[in-house]
């Protein structure tokens, strides 16, 4: 890894980083702040739920509707989507530029004709793509917690919390690695953003899809939003080792691959 | 010993055409031009050398290092000037030029880089994203140069720079080469070389065509000249030897390439009326028709 490289990309990411921290930090709280509410006329909204079809309660990500009466269950249902879904236009954007922008911005013919090794590029791109996603992570993490504390009304446990928000970093940090893998297998040089953003879209609907109830969901594992185990109310709820070595195969993957790519590419002018 | 030497280097882009089986050899200390039309394969060769695209055969090296596998340690050695002067448009002037520099490790830089923006006439404290095509092109080469590279690669480095900085310009590359500093000079402009360059190599369509001296590129004198007479003329009236690629050869305008003495030339025109004549350089593809059909 560049130090000098790593510390110039730091400071030219840091306004991207805090731009959607604060966007998915103030929709977490906002929607959080709704929780009493919920919870004061929960006799009504379930009356109200009850005429709506279960196909559509399913798709939404309820396995049923109680789970929103809890805290935790709250937390889940109405904020994961910003991080599953955000995170990962944020986590895909970011690193299908990382590498690209030198290229499309005609920086590239500048940075490596420097004393650097296109390893050295690769990993201090990647470096910093995944502190990125990383420090978005913990600090929606440390927000959702926060706003769980401030709405609470009851008990809540921290631990299926934290394991979800594992779940979120890694499908994260898999979009990351998917980014950096079509980023370097481009053939021409310009923004990929719009394909990206995209992808994530519509690997998305495909999770939705293959949650409708009367549906066959085997389908919906062709996307990694389906790895992340979101029944967080359930008693046996916990880090599951073949979700987690999913998302790290995966992930390492993409990411040998594509370094394997880096190593041998004609730079885009 | 060479600074440069490629062997029979070769780059196709599928049906495109890069450069074709290229083989060249630069000595330390040489000022040597690299010359030919826009499309030649210049840039390829370039990109090559630094390891920005891979060969699809044949091999170069610099300081006897493969360009492919030391890469790194030739470009410590190196600077490098690209045609398209593109750079961090959010940093400022000062801020571009030591985010470079410490690349290659050295520091207390600043002498050296307020030497050559006083050179090149810059503000340090300007932004980058603010500057003209011309004053980027400045900050290209103090990049290129502040590190005291023992091979400067430039390609095309003088397009948008003034007169007047094009001179600062050759004037601090001599300088550098009198201290050791060899240079490679791209350009598609034949008196730039002419005037700068020791040795010269003619690249089209991706062959080198010829290496030569430039003294004896000289010698060829190769102008362009257009008489208006006041009469029908034809070009066998002149009665010359030297005339080359013909675009005008009757009529009361002739138009040629001439690469006889001019004296002669003008000896034979000043017994006979004419009523205008022009004499320039000829361009680079006419030069190319003429010699290298």
């Amino acid at each position: 890894m560049n130090r000098i490289l790593f510390y110039m990309e730091m400071r030219r990411n840091a306004w991207s980083l805090i731009l959607w921290s604060t966007v998915i930090g103030v929709l977490i709280f906002f929607t959080m702040s709704f929780f009493g509410s919920v919870l004061h006329y929960q006799q009504q909204i379930a009356a109200m739920v009850a005429l709506v079809p279960a196909m559509a309660i399913k798709m939404r990500g309820f396995s049923n509707i109680s789970d929103i009466f809890s805290i935790l269950g709250f937390y889940t249902a109405n904020n994961l989507i910003y991080m599953m879904l955000l995170g990962s236009i944020f986590s895909i954007v970011l690193s299908s530029n990382i590498l690209l922008k030198e290229e499309y911005g005609k920086t590239a013919e500048y940075l490596m004709s420097r004393p650097i090794t296109r390893r050295e590029i690769f990993t201090t791109k990647l470096a910093l793509a995944f502190l990125n996603i990383i420090l978005l992570n913990i600090l929606a993490t440390l927000i959702g917690f926060i706003a769980i504390m401030v709405y609470k009304k009851g008990t809540f446990n921290l631990q299926p919390f934290l394991v979800i928000s594992l779940y979120t970093l890694l499908l994260n940090l898999l979009f990351g690695a998917l980014g950096l893998f079509i980023s370097v297998t481009m053939k021409r040089a310009k923004p990929v953003t719009s394909f990206c953003v995209g992808l994530v879209l519509v690997l998305y609907f495909l999770y939705t899809i293959s949650r409708m109830s009367g549906v066959d969901g085997t389908f919906g594992y062709l996307s990694p939003f389906k790895w992340v185990n979101s029944n967080v109310l359930s008693p046996s709820y916990g880090v599951e080792f073949s979700r987690i070595a999913a998302f790290v195969g995966m992930t390492a993957l993409l990411l040998l691959v594509s370094g394997l790519i880096y190593r041998r590419k004609d730079i885009l002018t | 010993m060479d600074i440069i030497e490629i062997n029979h280097l070769t780059k196709s882009y599928g049906r495109s055409r890069g450069i074709e089986d290229l083989t060249l050899s630069v000595p330390k200390g040489d000022i040597f031009g690299f010359i030919g039309p826009n499309g030649s394969g210049k840039s390829t060769t370039i990109r090559i050398l630094l390891n920005l695209i891979f060969p699809s055969s044949g091999s170069a090296t610099i300081f006897g290092l493969d360009v492919v596998r030391d890469s790194q340690k030739i470009r410590s050695r190196t600077g490098y000037v690209p045609s398209d002067a593109s750079m961090y448009d959010r940093m400022k002037v000062m801020e571009f030029l030591t985010f470079g520099a410490a690349f290659y490790g050295a520091k207390n830089n600043d002498d050296r880089i307020h030497y050559l923006l006083n050179i090149f006439d810059l503000d340090p404290g300007r932004n980058i994203a603010e500057l003209s095509m011309g004053n980027k092109k400045k900050v290209s080469i103090i990049q290129a140069m502040i590190h005291r590279p023992e091979l400067l690669i430039l390609d095309e480095p003088t397009s948008g720079l003034d007169p007047l900085i094009q001179s600062r310009f050759f004037d601090l590359l001599h300088e550098e080469n009198r201290q050791g500093t060899t240079v490679f000079f791209s350009s598609h402009t034949l008196s730039e070389v002419q005037a700068f360059c020791k040795t010269v190599a003619i690249v089209k369509d991706g062959k080198i065509v010829n290496i030569e001296e430039i003294a004896s590129l000289r010698k060829k004198q190769l102008k362009k000249v257009r008489i208006l007479f006041p009469a029908v003329r034809t070009i066998d009236d002149l009665g010359l030897s030297g005339i080359g690629a013909v675009e005008s050869g009757s009529g009361k305008s002739l138009a040629f390439l001439y690469s006889g003495d001019i004296n002669f030339l003008i000896g034979k025109l000043a017994v006979q009326p004419v009523e205008n004549l022009s004499i320039e350089e000829p361009s680079l593809d006419e030069i190319f028709l003429h010699y290298y059909k």
